[in-house]
């Protein structure tokens, strides 16, 4: 039987956030790291037509110099990693 | 879907014990002798009541359980009795996943009006076991397979228990968690967390535990729930063929080996009917009623049976087998079609591609799951990454 497994899934991720929402830190492999820059900002609501989806992602580079890409799932209100591009 | 999980628990001991009687009620550990560098393959009860575990060091396992009786394994004794088991179970469901030695999962979907009720069905299931194999088992079934298992495994043995369809939580909450698949490094911090059984788990909700745990973490969640998505891996009943033969005295050479895998490879080239295998499979009953086998991927369908003796030699002629051979027998599997290769003009890219398509299909013959996967578009126009490619199984 032939399965379909999608790439690029998303994973949860622990992210710390400041006043504004936005996030100030990611823990990666059990380590945090400061966020260093915020590169970019988007929203992404999308799917009305089945479970919906509503997602502020992040482009972010981390203490390390890592760029990382996670967002916020606006439903659920939990914080996924995610390969973007 | 209602699933059936059938249980044979310490099924090696429980052979062994079949074969001598003397045996029963005595702690008796499967696994060569504790001066050998090996582990424990199995362990009866009265053993495992003193420390000992399945994959201890037999050493250990010693030192655990002073008066514990050691005895060499016999593999393809307890895999003939299983294939037994399995085959009995395939006369209740067409279905029938072979999970681990002594645990088998079934589709009974749909079956339970043809008996009094699941209960019923599980009896006989037990019932049918006993009859063709002596072997005792408990039984449990379900919705998934995990709480299938948990009933199984929570059942004393010649029991069935079933758990009612939406009543899945209610029967796993008392449970301990120590029943989930999860690390050891994982249960021992649930313990830490002070989560002892699976009510104290399903009561959390996921986000906390998915942040520790990552997706393990929402995986134990959902069994604990009693939601297990895993799907039923029926087995292919392939076609197997086995030619056996018995020395008129227990056989020590290899040339001795070699004549008669030559009279058993021209049985079986007989039988094959022109077509070809993939796989081999050596097996020796050996003198004091130990056994060996030795199973051998072919890189290629093979259709010859010169070539087949050819790697059978080989392989003898690396094994040093553990006492005389009383008889030997040598099982193909994985038959196909296929006689001979077109050839062509494009030699060089026409072979890369035969070679790869070659090389996918011993891989699955080896491991009996496609391992080699190619990535397709299935929403490229997506605004979400996951819903834009995906890996689906190369299919040479």
């Amino acid at each position: 039987m032939k399965t379909l497994q999608p790439l690029k899934q998303p994973r949860p991720v622990a992210v710390e956030t400041g006043e504004s929402g936005e996030p100030v830190a990611v823990v990666l492999s059990g380590r945090r790291l400061a966020v260093a820059q915020v590169q970019d900002v988007w929203r992404i609501d999308d799917e009305w037509w089945r479970e919906e989806v509503s997602r502020l992602y992040y482009r972010l580079v981390l203490e390390d110099d890592r760029p990382v890409t996670v967002y916020h799932d606006l439903a659920s209100h939990h914080w996924f990693k995610q390969d973007y591009d | 879907m209602r699933i059936a999980c059938v249980l044979i628990p310490h099924l090696p001991v429980a052979v062994e014990r079949q074969r001598d009687p003397a045996l029963r009620s005595r702690p008796v550990v499967i696994g060569e002798t504790p001066d050998q560098r090996k582990a424990v393959l199995d362990c009866a009860p009265e053993a495992e009541a003193q420390g000992v575990r399945v994959g201890m060091p037999l050493r250990q396992a010693l030192a655990l359980c002073r008066e514990a009786l050691f005895l060499p394994p016999h593999p393809s004794l307890y895999r003939d009795v299983f294939e037994s088991v399995l085959e009995a179970l395939e006369g209740f469901s067409p279905e029938v996943e072979e999970s681990a030695l002594g645990r088998a999962y079934l589709n009974v979907a749909g079956l339970a009006p043809h008996y009094e009720g699941e209960l019923d069905m599980g009896e006989q299931m037990i019932r049918s076991l006993r009859d063709a194999t002596a072997m005792v088992a408990s039984a449990g079934i379900a919705e998934g397979k995990f709480v299938a298992w948990a009933a199984a495994v929570t059942s004393a043995l010649g029991q069935v228990c079933t758990v009612p369809a939406a009543k899945e939580a209610e029967f796993l909450h008392p449970l301990d968690v120590s029943l989930l698949p999860a690390a050891p490094d994982t249960l021992r911090r649930l313990e830490l967390y002070g989560l002892h059984i699976m009510g104290d788990l399903a009561a959390l909700p996921v986000g906390p535990l998915q942040a520790q745990f990552g997706a393990e973490g929402k995986r134990l969640w959902e069994l604990a729930l009693g939601t297990d998505k895993e799907p039923l891996h029926p087995r292919l009943r392939e076609e197997l063929l086995v030619e056996r033969l018995r020395f008129p005295s227990p056989a020590i050479s290899v040339e001795a080996l070699v004549v008669a895998c030559r009279r058993l490879l021209v049985r079986l080239h007989w039988r094959l009917h022109g077509r070809a295998a993939r796989r081999m499979r050596l097996r020796a009953l050996l003198w004091g009623g130990r056994s060996w086998e030795k199973p051998v991927t072919f890189h290629e369908a093979v259709v010859d049976w010169e070539r087949m003796l050819f790697i059978a030699k080989s392989v003898l002629a690396n094994t040093t087998l553990p006492a005389p051979v009383e008889e030997l027998a040598i099982e193909l599997s994985g038959i196909t079609e296929e006689r001979g290769r077109q050839a062509t003009l494009f030699a060089e890219k026409a072979g890369l591609k035969r070679q790869l398509g070659e090389t996918v299909r011993q891989l699955r013959a080896r491991w009996g799951r496609p391992l080699v996967s190619r990535v397709v578009e299935v929403e490229p126009w997506s605004r979400l990454p996951e819903r834009r490619h995906a890996l689906i199984d190369y299919e040479p």
